[in-house]
């Protein structure tokens, strides 16, 4: 059928005029920013601190550090995007890692690209789970994450396996251009991916609209549950990179070896601006998000705060960035 | 000047003092102006009937009665006393309670825990339930209105009926917190209820007003009169007048809601653009069931606009979303231009060439947040994209030629839709549906609601184009005037089956109580 013919308009004979206010205020456009300036502040300040901080070797074992927290961040941020939540990325990238090291032997090469994809197939499993049986995703994954731990344990016989063939993981260990760590490039490679397949396809659509009001999604036709599974699925595989990395420096695999990055992971979520509630926010966000939380670890002993203290840090960082990206006008029951 | 100095309370004396009295209150959305002015005066045990279309601003008015909605101006009188009514609690605390359209109880717990929910006073002791005290003071709230429910029976055991009496002797507990009578707000609370359960309520209402005062809001003119001792109607957000009920009738009413807007005109019936219908329906529904509505048939015809009416509760949004894939069914075989329809989801719909606008704009109908663009071409990606690939500038182009087309205002196509007017939302909404050029069946569940009458008439124009272009139309109005002026047929639904079905040509249009009489 063709297009209806529409009669041309005229033009302004109603009362229904449109009350278009300005654009986003000066606050807004500061909260915007905030993650840049947080990571700018940062730096110049450890820098104050100890003046040897803004060196080469420092800066680079920093972003080195911060890669498996990156891409950790990077693959949940799509699932917040789409108003979920994956409590289970540190979990899973734990029991890759086991997973990883026991494989290693036998497959030889092929153990990354196992080990991913079967990182991100539990991530669609989870992903099915939630859609399909229509659970909050934050049980699913809560759930996924002590079935996960337990069955590191189990595998690995609760402790740590070393890897003796250390040229599997030894391209991470490069660099780039003699100063860029391999992990980090490998970390931007994947948040530039992974945004520009959103940017230029229809899925960027798909996943705001899901995020921020999936009722309207789904009347509107879009491929709701796919997107949420697929973005599991991202999730899922990028937990399976950290996890290769996280490997590459360790020289083993261990059922506990990420649990620690769960928090820190959410913080760079947050801290970077994406919010909470879906819809709004970015991989890049993530990623400065995790500089920033990087930063703070390992400025955290410059400044002289024993390390104890870290796990106060990121529980009021996150209350605080959340509290500061929230637009509670728009959010009438907290649960 | 004189009418307030009724109010001072050093003219109590002399003058007789209004239960309630409300003057010029005002109230704006964005792109609506939901109260202009409003002026009510509550008397002393009487029951005043409150009437008004859809989107004269009833709801907002009772709202802010009841301190769920802050006005922008004006000023509410309780009792010869100025207040500021900011919750619940605070109307209750000046003696205003409301019976809720949506019933408001909890259904785990018995009817004496709901009753005395919020204000337990002597009920708790320790933190602790004292179930004596408890159902002593449920029974002393069901007494007032010679209420036989037990109070410990758990209240998802009750009928509609018995829970909505539980719902006034709860709002009855107001009068514990003042020295005088309570207002008590009734909101469309026969909506649920069937025939002989509505003269029980009738009969508690007259009850009611022995002690207390009562506002009684309802669709059925029939009803208001019926009950009321006078009715107030509302239209625009303003009071256009006041009858007395033992000399008005329904008819003089209907004139006053719909005002002067009801014409022809205002509808664009272009009666003469309109071709023979094809002999095969475009679209045929048989035996359509689901969780509210049984064995539903409905044909349209390209070209045609059917409305369907009903009551609240009669199951008539549920066969709109049905026929989008967006409400389960359990029977029934619907098919489009001859070919089955897949109702699984709400993608097949639209592939199939159905659109649907869904009555909560701005919850279901528009993503905010995301720019006109985006919204626009929501649906239908293939209309922006080159293979798998978005092109910025195909959809520009077609963006704005639909903005120009619908003359939606808006300052560009990047711009959030949730800063457009409300009638601009909607014509964003329903261009999703036509920027593709594949629409077939257009399913518009009150798609007019919230506008003003410059936005409305818009929106008809564009409907009939859309039909004189050949597309099929299921139409859920916002008030029986506009499915009227609208609609070339009308199928009116009741308890969730279709009861009748009304031809609607041009020029030999039913009344609203041609209607009112099938849908009662």
């Amino acid at each position: 059928m063709s297009t209806p013919v529409l009669a041309t308009p005229d033009v302004g004979p109603t009362g229904d005029t449109a009350p278009v206010k300005g654009g986003p205020t000066l606050g807004q456009r500061l909260t915007s920013f905030m993650p840049v300036i947080a990571l700018v502040v940062l730096l110049a300040a450890l820098t104050i601190a100890d003046p040897d901080f803004l060196t080469q070797r420092s800066l680079t074992a920093a972003v080195r550090t911060s890669a498996p927290l990156a891409v950790l961040a990077a693959g949940a941020t799509l699932v917040v995007l789409c108003g979920g939540i994956d409590l289970s990325i540190a979990a899973l990238c734990s029991l890759t890692t086991v997973l990883f090291a026991m494989w290693l032997p036998d497959l030889g090469g092929l153990t990354t690209l196992a080990a991913i994809g079967v990182a991100a197939a539990i991530g669609a499993v989870q992903g099915l789970a939630h859609v399909v049986l229509r659970i909050p995703s934050f049980i699913v994954t809560l759930g996924g994450m002590s079935i996960f731990s337990a069955v590191a344990l189990v595998i690995s016989d609760a402790g740590p396996i070393r890897i003796v063939d250390r040229d599997a993981t030894k391209w991470l260990t490069l660099y780039v251009g003699g100063v860029v760590p391999m992990s980090f490039f490998v970390a931007v490679l994947v948040v530039a991916a992974i945004s520009l397949v959103l940017k230029l396809t229809p899925l960027e659509s798909f996943v705001r609209a899901t995020g921020y009001s999936e009722s309207a999604a789904r009347l509107a036709g879009t491929p709701v549950d796919l997107v949420k599974v697929a973005a599991f699925t991202v999730s899922g595989a990028c937990a399976g990179l950290a996890a290769i990395m996280l490997v590459s420096r360790n020289f083993s695999g261990s059922p506990t070896m990420a649990d620690n990055l769960l928090l820190p992971a959410v913080a760079a979520i947050v801290v970077g601006g994406t919010a909470i509630t879906g819809g709004h926010g970015s991989l890049w966000r993530s990623l400065v998000g995790a500089l920033v939380i990087t930063l703070l670890r390992v400025g955290l002993p410059i400044v002289g705060v024993p390390s104890a203290y870290e796990q106060i840090l990121y529980g009021a960082i996150i209350v605080a960035a959340v509290a500061l990206t929230l637009d509670r006008s728009k959010v009438l029951i907290i649960k | 000047m004189t009418t307030h100095l009724q109010s001072q309370p050093d003219a109590q004396a002399s003058a007789p003092v209004h239960a309630l009295e409300v003057r010029g209150l005002v109230k704006h959305y964005p792109g609506v102006k939901a109260l202009d002015g409003v002026d009510l005066v509550v008397h002393q045990n009487e029951v005043l009937g409150l009437a008004g279309e859809n989107g004269a601003g009833k709801s907002t008015l009772l709202k802010a009665l009841v301190g769920l909605v802050r006005p922008d101006a004006g000023e509410i009188w309780v009792r010869g006393e100025k207040v500021r009514l900011r919750s619940v609690v605070e109307a209750a605390d000046h003696g205003i309670g409301m019976v809720f359209q949506e019933q408001s109880l909890v259904p785990n717990l018995t009817a004496a825990e709901n009753i005395v929910l919020g204000s337990e006073g002597a009920g708790v002791r320790r933190g602790l339930y004292r179930w004596d005290t408890m159902r002593k003071l449920a029974q002393e709230q069901l007494d007032k209105i010679g209420s036989q429910i037990d109070p410990l029976a758990r209240t998802d055991t009750l009928t509609f009926a018995e829970r909505q009496m539980v719902e006034i002797a709860k709002v009855l507990r107001i009068e514990e917190r003042t020295s005088h009578p309570p207002v008590i707000i009734l909101d469309e609370p026969t909506s649920v209820l069937e025939s002989a359960e509505i003269e029980t309520l009738f009969t508690q209402v007259r009850r009611l007003r022995e002690f207390a005062s009562v506002i009684f809001v309802s669709h059925r003119l029939d009803e208001v009169l019926d009950v009321c001792d006078r009715v107030l109607v509302l239209r625009g957000g303003q009071s256009v007048g006041e009858v007395s009920t033992a000399s008005a009738a329904p008819a003089e009413l209907h004139r006053m809601m719909i005002g002067s807007t009801g014409s022809e005109d205002h509808y664009h019936d272009t009666a003469a653009e309109r071709s023979d219908q094809p002999l095969q329906p475009r679209l045929v529904v048989k035996g359509l069931s689901g969780a509210t509505f049984r064995d539903v048939d409905l044909d349209v015809h390209a070209g045609e606009i059917v409305g369907i009416v009903g009551v609240h509760g009669s199951g008539r949004e549920d066969v709109c979303r049905a026929l989008f894939g967006a409400e389960p069914i359990e029977a029934g075989e619907v098919t489009l231009d001859g070919d089955k329809l897949d109702l699984s989801g709400t993608r097949a719909a639209c592939a199939a060439g159905v659109g649907y606008v869904p009555a909560e704009r701005k919850i279901e109908g528009m993503v905010g947040p995301m720019s006109v663009a985006d919204n626009m071409t929501l649906t239908k990606q293939k209309s922006r994209c080159s293979g798998p690939l978005v092109m910025p500038q195909k959809q520009a182009t077609l963006v704005d030629k639909w903005i120009e087309r619908l003359s939606i205002r808006t300052p560009h196509r990047g711009t959030a839709i949730q800063r457009l007017s409300g009638g601009n939302q909607q014509k964003v909404v329903l261009a999703r549906w036509l920027v593709a050029g594949d629409i077939r069946l257009l399913l518009l569940d009150h798609p007019t609601r919230g506008l003003d009458i410059g936005a409305r008439s818009e929106v008809y124009r564009l409907m009939r184009e859309l039909a004189n272009s050949g597309v099929a139309t299921v139409l859920l109005a916002d008030s029986l005037e506009e499915a009227i002026g609208m609609s070339d047929r009308i199928i009116v639904m009741s308890d969730g089956r279709a009861t009748a079905e009304v031809g609607c040509p041009s020029g030999a249009k039913p009344t609203p109580l041609d209607l009112v009489k099938e849908m009662v």
